[in-house]
C-alpha cells in the first residue's frame, strides 16, 4: 500500500521555489510515497519572526495546522527546517504540558479544530531514512554522482535544540553526508560546516554581516574542492543561490558554487535531467558542474 | 568581573535569568555565533554586547540573533544566552520596539496566512507554478487565523501600533 503524508509545503517553497515542490512530488511519488496537499494549512508560523515575539499565537496557529493533518488521518512531511522546528516545538510543548494544551485548544476552539497530538511531524530527510530506507534509495540510484564532491549544509533549525528536534548532532551532523554517499558522491570535508546560512541575519538585521558569512562559508567549501553544495531547507537554498549571486556582484569573490536541494540531487541520481529538477530556475550555475552531471 | 555589575537593568533580568551571573566571558559562544560576522569578534562578543547594554530591550542588536541555539549548546556554564535574547525580543515587541521587518511579517501571517506578501505578484507566481505542472496558489484560511489572533490579543496589539 502506498504510504500517504500530508504535504506541509509552508510558504517559501510553493511561492518562491515551485521547482522544489515539483521535484519533491516527483521523487516521492517515484519512491512510492504519496504527498497530499491540504488546502487548510497556513503558514507554520515562521519561528524567528513570529515565534519568539508572540509565543501563544505561534503555538496556537501551529496547533491548528497539526490538527488539520490529524483530522485527515495523516502524518506531516515538511520540506523546510523552519516548518519542522515550529511544528515539532508545538507538538513537544503541547504533548508535555496538559495545561498548555487545554489553553491552546481553548484559543483555537472557534476555528472548529482541536489538537489531540496524533499527527507526527517528519522532515523529508527522516521520511527518506525511516520510511524508504537506505537500501531502497541505493537501488533507486541508477546514475551515481560519482564525479561530484558535495559540500553538505544541514542548517540550524533541524538540529537544535537537540532534545526537541532529535535529528542529529548539532556540532557534527553526519546524516546528510551519509545520504550524499548513497548517491555515489563524496561529501566535502570543510571548515564551518555547522555555521548558519545567514538568511535570518540578512532578513532581520545585517546584509553586510550575512555577505561576510557567505564569503567565509563558500570559501571553505571551495577550499575543500566542492563542485556544488546541498541543503535541505528553502531559506538556506535561497541564501546560497540568490544570496551568493547578489553578493558575488560586489561583496564576495565569484565562487560559482551551485546550490542544490538534496531532493534535486536524488532526482539526478535517479535519472532525471537538469531541466526536470528545475536547474533552469537557479541563479548560480556552473558549466563544470553541469558537465559532471551530463557525464554521470 | 561578572557582567551583571555593568548591567543597570540587572535586578529584573537577573531575577528571570540568574544564570547570566555565571557567564565568565570565556567567549566560547563567539566561536559558533553567526552574528559575529555583523561586526563582532572574540574580544567584543555579541553576547557580551547584549548582556552589558544599559537598556537591553532597546538594543537594536537583539534582532540580529537568528535563534540557531548554537550558543546554548556550546556554553560550558549553561548560561543559555538565547533564552535571554528571546525574552528581550519578547519584551521589546510588547513595548513596540520591534523593527518594521518583524511587524510586517507578522502582519502578513495574520492577514494572508503566508509569511510574506504574495498577492501583488500572484500572477507571476502562478505562471511559474503552472510551468512546473503545479496547481495555482490561492487564499488561505485567514478567517481562522484572525480568530486565533483575536483571542491571544495579538490582533489588538498590531492595531494599536498602526494607530501610533
Amino acid at each position: 500500500m502506498t504510504k500517504k503524508y500530508a504535504f506541509f509545503r509552508g510558504c517559501f517553497v510553493p511561492v518562491r521555489l515551485p521547482h522544489i515542490e515539483a521535484v519533491a512530488q516527483k521523487v516521492f511519488s517515484d519512491m512510492g510515497i504519496s504527498l497530499v496537499n491540504l488546502d487548510d494549512f497556513t503558514c507554520c508560523p515562521e519561528p524567528v519572526g513570529v515565534g519568539i515575539n508572540d509565543k501563544m499565537t505561534w503555538l496556537s496557529i501551529a496547533a491548528r495546522n497539526l490538527a488539520v493533518a490529524e483530522e485527515n488521518g495523516l502524518d506531516i512531511i515538511t520540506v523546510c527546517n523552519g516548518c519542522t522546528y515550529t511544528l515539532r516545538h508545538a507538538s513537544h510543548a503541547l504533548n508535555s504540558n496538559k495545561q498548555l494544551r487545554d489553553k491552546v485548544n481553548g484559543i483555537i476552539s472557534d476555528t472548529g479544530h482541536a489538537y489531540k497530538g496524533n499527527a507526527k511531524v517528519s522532515h523529508f530527510l527522516e521520511v527518506l531514512m525511516n520510511d524508504i530506507g537506505t537500501r531502497k534509495m541505493k537501488s533507486a540510484v541508477k546514475y551515481p554522482l560519482s564525479k561530484l564532491t558535495i559540500a553538505t549544509h544541514t542548517g540550524c533549525h533541524i538540529l537544535s535544540p537537540k532534545e526537541i528536534m532529535e535529528f542529529d548532532n548539532p556540532f557534527d551532523p553526519t546524516t546528510l553526508d551519509e545520504l550524499v554517499m548513497i548517491l555515489g558522491a563524496t561529501p566535502a570535508d570543510y571548515d564551518k560546516k555547522t555555521l548558519c546560512c545567514g538568511w535570518a541575519l540578512m532578513t532581520y538585521g545585517s546584509r553586510e554581516g550575512a555577505y561576510a558569512l557567505l564569503k567565509d562559508k563558500l570559501g571553505n567549501m571551495k577550499l575543500a574542492q566542492a563542485d556544488c553544495l546541498t541543503v535541505v531547507c528553502p531559506q538556506c537554498f535561497y541564501q546560497f543561490d540568490m544570496g551568493q549571486w547578489i553578493a558575488s556582484r560586489k561583496d564576495i569573490p565569484q565562487y560559482n558554487l551551485p546550490a542544490l536541494f538534496y531532493l534535486q540531487l536524488l532526482g539526478l541520481a535517479m535519472g532525471y535531467n537538469l531541466q526536470e529538477i528545475g536547474y533552469d530556475s537557479h541563479k548560480v550555475k556552473n558549466p563544470e558542474f553541469e558537465n559532471k552531471i551530463k557525464m554521470r | 568581573m561578572p557582567i551583571s555589575l555593568e548591567y543597570k537593568a540587572k535586578n529584573e533580568l537577573l531575577q528571570k535569568f540568574p544564570k547570566i551571573e555565571t557567564c565568565l566571558k570565556c567567549n566560547t559562544c563567539a566561536l559558533v555565533c553567526p552574528v559575529q560576522y555583523a561586526g563582532f569578534s572574540p574580544t567584543n562578543t555579541y553576547v557580551n554586547n547584549i548582556f552589558s547594554s544599559q537598556e537591553p530591550e532597546k538594543n537594536p542588536n537583539i534582532w540580529l540573533c537568528v535563534s540557531c541555539h548554537k550558543c546554548e549548546e556550546i556554553c560550558p556554564y549553561e548560561v543559555k544566552p538565547l533564552e535571554v535574547i528571546e525574552a528581550l525580543k519578547d519584551e521589546a515587541f510588547e513595548k513596540g520596539y520591534a523593527p518594521e521587518a518583524i511587524r510586517e511579517e507578522i502582519n502578513q501571517v495574520l492577514t494572508t496566512g503566508y509569511a510574506f506578501p504574495i498577492f501583488q505578484s500572484l500572477h507571476f507566481i502562478n505562471r511559474e507554478r503552472e510551468r512546473r505542472g503545479l496547481k495555482p496558489l490561492g487564499e488561505r484560511k485567514v478567517g481562522e487565523i484572525k480568530k486565533i489572533a483575536g483571542k491571544t490579543g495579538l490582533e489588538n496589539k498590531m492595531a494599536g501600533w498602526k494607530k501610533k
